[in-house]
Order: structure tokens, then C-alpha cells, then sequence
């Protein structure tokens, strides 16, 4: 009995643990999204308001007045782009990883891990110096070129991790049926892995989504994405919390929503394929 | 004579080469042009400076540069002070998480949030939370007479901090998400049969579970620290770098000098040195991983 009840309060003692570090943990971003759908007013007043009318003011005046709906459009142009591109390049070099073994393709992992490490500045102002000599500066080329370049290594990880589990013997059976090695992976072995497929296709999307040191120094008034646009919101003149808050809500909300779709993935994405 | 490539080689070549020619053009040649530029003495401000040769010049004055090292000092504690930390509470969570069964997959996923925002927007969480004029923690400070500073941001010692609490917000999960996974693949074995030699809890988790889960950790700890190496969202949308130089960490110190002060040449040497200092740490990192394998 008294073993029993000394578990039943530790139960209750790791929920409400659990709880409170979410409740620390979610309260910043819950907070972000309220002051999306406050009026100056509401958004100042003190003490703070927990309860409100909601209002999308903040929204038309970001998007429909000031222009970030073109932002928008850039980031998808540039996530779509960078997602197609990683995946057309990346699966077969991930494939390739997970089949053959040939002499000196450490180096090539290793190369290809190297760019997990590399701070992105070591490449964006080199990338910058030669972008500005052949005018690719605030093209979408420019920056899709640079941000595929660092999604290679996240596609090359997490896919071979999925090819992994595709036994060989199937690529044989194939083989015999007269495929060529390209046949059997895109035939063959690329439909039993689509799901690995659509996770990778989707972080990869995030990564793109999110990043912003690259796009910063690369992308111009033309091609800005939602990130690198924020700051122009922080002005000598004022800071416009509510429209900053709608607009930070737009860049996170759709990341949730995709991440949650392919949530049996998700640690394997989020711990960049560490985790299967 | 030409070497034959074996067919069983071409293959995988041609399977490789979509990648490895991309990287090669978009970050191999760029890294090379990057030495190139840090060679000589290229500033916007000064023209034909592009072409004037000054050896190592760059690096020579990267020694002797006080806000430099005024960067590195800052990095380092940030560094050290965001891995502890997410080490100590991941580890925390891990376990927690691990002893529960019901709610353990919603929790986990909810566990995760911090991860997926995109880091300028934490930053700007942050910043929302800490305004002076309506920030719920000045409110709550003020409120409940906490002996806290009202406005964090603006003294030197306590800006690093908020910097390192917006990061240990955003990547305490990773270490969650690792340790819960290292905890789960731990056999049962081991553990009863440390329990039925009368090991207590503790010594069980102290000389059972931590030596096994181990190699994940410190894998966790390499990545996490080399990630935080790289900081730059956070503080440029926070801090920008202040107040004075308190949160100007590396990567900031180098976007600065490249694209505020225009001086590439400098900024190239700056990055060259960063590289070969992650170089090394992903070295290091392979190692472990491949001696983990083995």
C-alpha cells in the first residue's frame, strides 16, 4: 500500500513538473501571439490584459499596408525552390551513401558534415563578394543556391537513415528484373521510403522558412524574407509591437502546422537524423 | 595514362556528384576565395584595395584586436553557460518525461515548440517580454518586488544572461529529445540487476544508467556547443551586440566588421579563423561519432 502511494505522488510530482517547465516554456510564445491580436492600447496597458478583444488590425496593416505579403511570397518562393533543389541533389547522393561503399566516401561524409559546422558567415561574405561582382545580389538564384547548398548535408543524413532501412535485397530483386541502379532508386526504392521523403522535404522547408543570417546579407529590398524584413519594424520612430507580433506569428504558425503532420519524424528531424 | 575509373565506382560517383559538386561550387570555392580576400586588404571605403596584397597582415592584427578578443571572451561564456544549463535541465526533463507512460508522446511534441520557432522570433519574444513599458516581466518584477533588474537588457552582466536564457529556452529540447532517447534505448536488464544487488536509485542512475547513455550525451553536449558557437540571430535582433560589447559574440563581431564597418578583408581573416577553430571541434566530433560506432 505504502509503496503504491509513494508512486502515485511521484507520478503526480513528474506531471506537475513536466507542467510547469511547459507553462515556463510556452508562456513567452503564447504571449507573442496575444500581443498579435491587441490594439496599441491593449497591448500597453498595465497591468498586462489576459483577457481582450481581439482584433486583426495588426495583420491588414502588416500585410495588406505595408507590404509584407510580398514578403511572403519571397519566403515561399525561396523555401519552395531551396526544398525542390536539396531533395533533386541530395537523395541521390544519400543514396549512394547508403548502398555503396567506395573507396574514400568518409571524406565525402566528412566533407559534407563539414557544413553542418561551418558558420554561415565563413560562406555568406565570401558568397557576397562574388554574388556582387556577377550581380546575383537580391536574386532568388543567389539565395536559393546558398541556402540548398547548406540543406545538402540535412537531406544527405536524414535520407540515408531511411534508405538504411530498405533492405538490399529488394534493390537485388530489381537488379535482376533488368533495372538499372537508377531505375531500382527511383522506382523502387524512392516509393517505399516517401514518407522519409516528405519529413525531409519538410524540415528542409522549415530550415529554409527560418534561417536568416544568409538571407540578410544575400536577399535585397527585391527578394527579402519574412525574417529579414522584421527589423524594418524596429524604427527610430517607434517599434510596432502588434504588427511585429503578426508577422512573427506568420513566420512560426505554419512551421508548427507542418511539423505536427510528419510528427512521427519530428525527433529525427529535429535532431538532425541523430535520433531514429 | 588516364586512371580507369571502375564501373562499380562510376555508379556511385554519379549518384554523388549532384551534391558534391554543388557544395564544391557554393561553399568549397567560396571558403578558397574567402582565404584569397583575407590576404589582402580589401575595404569598401578604399578603392583598388581589393588587389593590394598584405600577407597576413589581417591575422596579425586579429591578435592585437581588443574588441576581438573582447568576442571571444563573450562567446565562450555564452557557450559554456547555455550547454551547462540545457545539459543540467534537459537531464531533468529527460528523466521526468521518462518515468511518465501516459501523455509521454503529446508532452514530448509539445516539448519541441521552442525548437521549431525561427531564432529571430525568439529574440523578438524575448525582447516583447522584457519591454520596459509593457513587458510581462517588468510587470511581474515590479509587482511582486522581486529583487530582479527592472530593465535586463540595458546593464552589461545581465543582458548576457537574457541572451543565454533566450537560447537555453530555444534548445533545452535538444537535449531533452536526446537524453529521453538515450534513457528509452537503455536495456532493463542492467538496471534490475542493480536493483536486486540493493543498489538504490541514485547509485543505479549514477553507476548504470549514466555510464550507458553516456556516448549520446556527449554527442548531444558536442552539437549543441558548436550550434551555440554559431549564435547570431538572437543577439542581433535583441541586443545588437550591447549594451557596449557585453553580447557581441564572434559571429556578430564578424558581421560587423564585414557589413557595418565594410572592412571584408579583415572580416575574411575573422571567419577563416572561426572556421578553422569549428574545423577542429568537428574533428573532434567525428571521432567521437566514429569511435561511437565502432
Amino acid at each position: 500500500m505504502k509503496a503504491r502511494r509513494r508512486r502515485a505522488l511521484r507520478t503526480l510530482f513528474a506531471y506537475a513538473f513536466i507542467a510547469a517547465f511547459l507553462a515556463l516554456t510556452l508562456a513567452p510564445y503564447v504571449w507573442l501571439i496575444m500581443t498579435s491580436f491587441k490594439t496599441r492600447v491593449d497591448a500597453f496597458s498595465i497591468p498586462p490584459k489576459i483577457v481582450f478583444k481581439p482584433t486583426l488590425d495588426n495583420y491588414v496593416t502588416a500585410f495588406l499596408d505595408k507590404g509584407f505579403t510580398g514578403n511572403v511570397k519571397n519566403s515561399l518562393v525561396v523555401t519552395l525552390a531551396t526544398t525542390l533543389f536539396s531533395l533533386v541533389f541530395g537523395l541521390p547522393s544519400a543514396y549512394a551513401f547508403s548502398r555503396f561503399s567506395i573507396r574514400g566516401d568518409r571524406i565525402l561524409y566528412f566533407y559534407l558534415l563539414g557544413t553542418r559546422f561551418t558558420p554561415v558567415i565563413v560562406i555568406a561574405l565570401p558568397l557576397y563578394l562574388i554574388m556582387a561582382k556577377i550581380r546575383l545580389l537580391d536574386s532568388f538564384a543567389g539565395i536559393v543556391v546558398a541556402h540548398t547548398a547548406f540543406n545538402l548535408a540535412f537531406v544527405v543524413w536524414m535520407m540515408k537513415g531511411f534508405f538504411d532501412t530498405v533492405p538490399a535485397e529488394i534493390d537485388d530483386a530489381g537488379k535482376v528484373d533488368g533495372c538499372s541502379w537508377l531505375g531500382v532508386f527511383l522506382r523502387i526504392v524512392l516509393p517505399l521510403t516517401l514518407n522519409g521523403v516528405a519529413a525531409t522535404a519538410i524540415f528542409c522547408a522549415i530550415n529554409s522558412w527560418n534561417e536568416f543570417l544568409m538571407a540578410l546579407i544575400l536577399t535585397g529590398r527585391r527578394t527579402a524574407t519574412l525574417p529579414v524584413a522584421i527589423p524594418g519594424l524596429l524604427t527610430p520612430q517607434g517599434t510596432f509591437w502588434g504588427q511585429i507580433a503578426a508577422v512573427g506569428s506568420v513566420i512560426t504558425i505554419p512551421v508548427f502546422i507542418l511539423a505536427f503532420t510528419v510528427q512521427r519524424y519530428m525527433i529525427r528531424g529535429m535532431t538532425f537524423g541523430a535520433i531514429k | 595514362m588516364r586512371k580507369r575509373v571502375s564501373r562499380e565506382h562510376l555508379i556511385p560517383l554519379l549518384f554523388h556528384a549532384p551534391t558534391f559538386l554543388t557544395l564544391t561550387a557554393i561553399t568549397m570555392f567560396p571558403l578558397l576565395y574567402n582565404v584569397y580576400t583575407s590576404l589582402h586588404g580589401y575595404r569598401l571605403a578604399v578603392p583598388g584595395s581589393e588587389r593590394q596584397f598584405v600577407g597576413l597582415a589581417n591575422y596579425a592584427r586579429i591578435l592585437e584586436d581588443r574588441e576581438f578578443w573582447n568576442s571571444v571572451g563573450v562567446t565562450f561564456k555564452f557557450v559554456l553557460g547555455v550547454t551547462v544549463t540545457q545539459l543540467v535541465l534537459g537531464f531533468l526533463v529527460a528523466l521526468t518525461l521518462n518515468s511518465i507512460t501516459r501523455g509521454r508522446r503529446i508532452l514530448t511534441s509539445l516539448v519541441m515548440i521552442p525548437m521549431m520557432v525561427a531564432p529571430l522570433v525568439v529574440g523578438l519574444m524575448f525582447s516583447f517580454t522584457l519591454n520596459p513599458q509593457f513587458g510581462l516581466y517588468s510587470y511581474l518584477v515590479d509587482r511582486l518586488g522581486l529583487a530582479l533588474p527592472q530593465a535586463p537588457l540595458s546593464s552589461a552582466g545581465s543582458a548576457l544572461i537574457v541572451l543565454m536564457i533566450t537560447d537555453i529556452w530555444e534548445w533545452t529540447p535538444f537535449m531533452v529529445l536526446m537524453i529521453l532517447a538515450a534513457l528509452q534505448s537503455v536495456p532493463i536488464e542492467p538496471i534490475e540487476a542493480a536493483m536486486i544487488d540493493g543498489a538504490s536509485e541514485v547509485q543505479t542512475l549514477r553507476y548504470v544508467t549514466l555510464p550507458l547513455i553516456r556516448p549520446v550525451v556527449v554527442v548531444a553536449v558536442v552539437l549543441r556547443a558548436i550550434e551555440a558557437f554559431k549564435e547570431f540571430d538572437k543577439p542581433y535582433i535583441l541586443t545588437g551586440g550591447g549594451p557596449g560589447a557585453a553580447t557581441e559574440v564572434i559571429d556578430m563581431f564578424t558581421y560587423r566588421e564585414a557589413f557595418v564597418n565594410f572592412n571584408f578583408s579583415y572580416a575574411s581573416a575573422l571567419s577563416i579563423v572561426l572556421f578553422v577553430v569549428l574545423l577542429a571541434a568537428g574533428i573532434g566530433y567525428w571521432r567521437l561519432v566514429m569511435e561511437g560506432r565502432k
